[in-house]
């Protein structure tokens, strides 16, 4: 509990109010946290892809949204990253569960894990890549980066920072 | 009736509500009868009109419409039943059926077959789902924005066709900041 906690934190501290979530087991504790949250908006949502156009409207709103995923789920969305919220050059954090990093007992987690990167390379989307407790510090600051380039940004949680967050 | 017809018959409502518009024609043709900040021409991401509006329901009190399209309701079903949990009062999707894919030349969708959007919708949880000709569509958006204790679904079925318009010039960030700044959250223009 105490990673979830501290990426929530974290993600709250730099100003997001509004939470969707496709289901990872690996997020289920951030998915706990928030659902007991007052202060923030939270939903599931069926897929990404529908999850990207909620955030975007939500940033409309004047929200500043994040969606929690799978890294299957920026498969999922590509074209809507681009053509919505990179076109209209809207602020929202994707909170990834990397799926298919070392740790990971599903093989066939390890495809999408292998182009995941590259893919958000690709989409010249900002990442920061958390493999151990220290770098979660980072993420408030990454957060706000994203309203001050008004871009997506991605932040990877890897398997083995999050499978014994018990 | 067709598209152009219908959107020409509901423009004073639209002008008094925010309002998402589905890509290609339907924005184009909205843009054509009449242009207001308030708004949205998706220039992109067909599918996620519905989408769009709900995420901007949840954030702000105003009302919001999406004008969505069969063929893009089709593409992302998936946020009916989202709609069906999850949408708040100030929320109506208005879904322009015309069992054609008119933006790509009014190829046949399969709500010109066997597909009732009413009955999907119904199904993923939405409770007040309205099908109605294009001219009771009026008269159905006005009962939907009045209703301040439910969202609405309202399927319009009308005829295909299209009229001939050129693309929207305005520019992505121009159509962003002058509706967020009509919702009066952008101070720097």
């Amino acid at each position: 509990m105490k990673i979830s906690k501290k990426i929530i934190d974290n993600l709250k501290k730099g100003g997001v109010d509004f939470y969707l979530s496709v289901p990872c087991k690996l997020l289920a504790n951030m998915i706990d946290i928030l659902e007991n949250d007052k202060d923030v908006y939270y939903s599931a949502v069926p897929r990404e892809e529908e999850g990207m156009g909620i955030c975007a409207g939500a940033y409309l709103g004047n929200k500043f949204p994040c969606i929690m995923m799978q890294n299957t789920g920026i498969g999922n969305s590509v074209n809507a990253i681009v053509s919505l919220l990179q076109l209209y050059q809207m602020p929202v954090v994707f909170l990834i569960s990397y799926r298919g990093t070392p740790g990971e007992p599903v093989g066939a987690q390890g495809g999408m894990a292998k182009i995941t990167e590259d893919i958000l390379q690709t989409l010249r989307i900002p990442m920061l890549h958390c493999s151990s407790e220290k770098e979660l510090d980072k993420i408030s600051t990454f957060s706000k980066h994203a309203k001050v380039v008004e871009s997506p940004v991605a932040i990877l949680c890897d398997f083995n920072l999050m499978k014994d967050d018990k | 009736m067709n598209r152009f017809d219908l959107l020409n018959k509901v423009q004073n409502i639209l002008k008094d509500n925010l309002v998402i518009c589905n890509i290609g024609l339907p924005s184009q043709e909205l843009y054509k009868i009449s242009d207001q900040p308030n708004f949205f021409y998706m220039l992109g991401s067909m599918g996620l009109s519905s989408s769009i509006g709900l995420g901007l329901s949840l954030s702000q009190n105003k009302h919001v419409i999406s004008i969505d399209g069969d063929g893009s309701v089709l593409m992302n079903m998936n946020t009916l039943a989202t709609i069906g949990n999850r949408a708040p009062s100030n929320y109506t999707l208005l879904i322009i059926d015309n069992g054609s894919y008119g933006s790509t030349g009014d190829q046949r969708t399969f709500t010109d077959e066997k597909t009732s959007l009413k009955d999907v919708a119904l199904g993923a949880g939405c409770k007040n789902v309205v099908e109605c000709s294009g001219e009771e569509t009026v008269n159905e958006l006005n009962k939907a924005i009045d209703d301040k204790d439910n969202s609405y679904v309202i399927i319009s079925k009308i005829n295909s066709g299209n009229v001939k318009i050129d693309p929207i010039p305005l520019n992505p960030i121009t159509i962003r900041d002058r509706f967020r700044k009509f919702i009066g959250k952008v101070k720097y223009l």
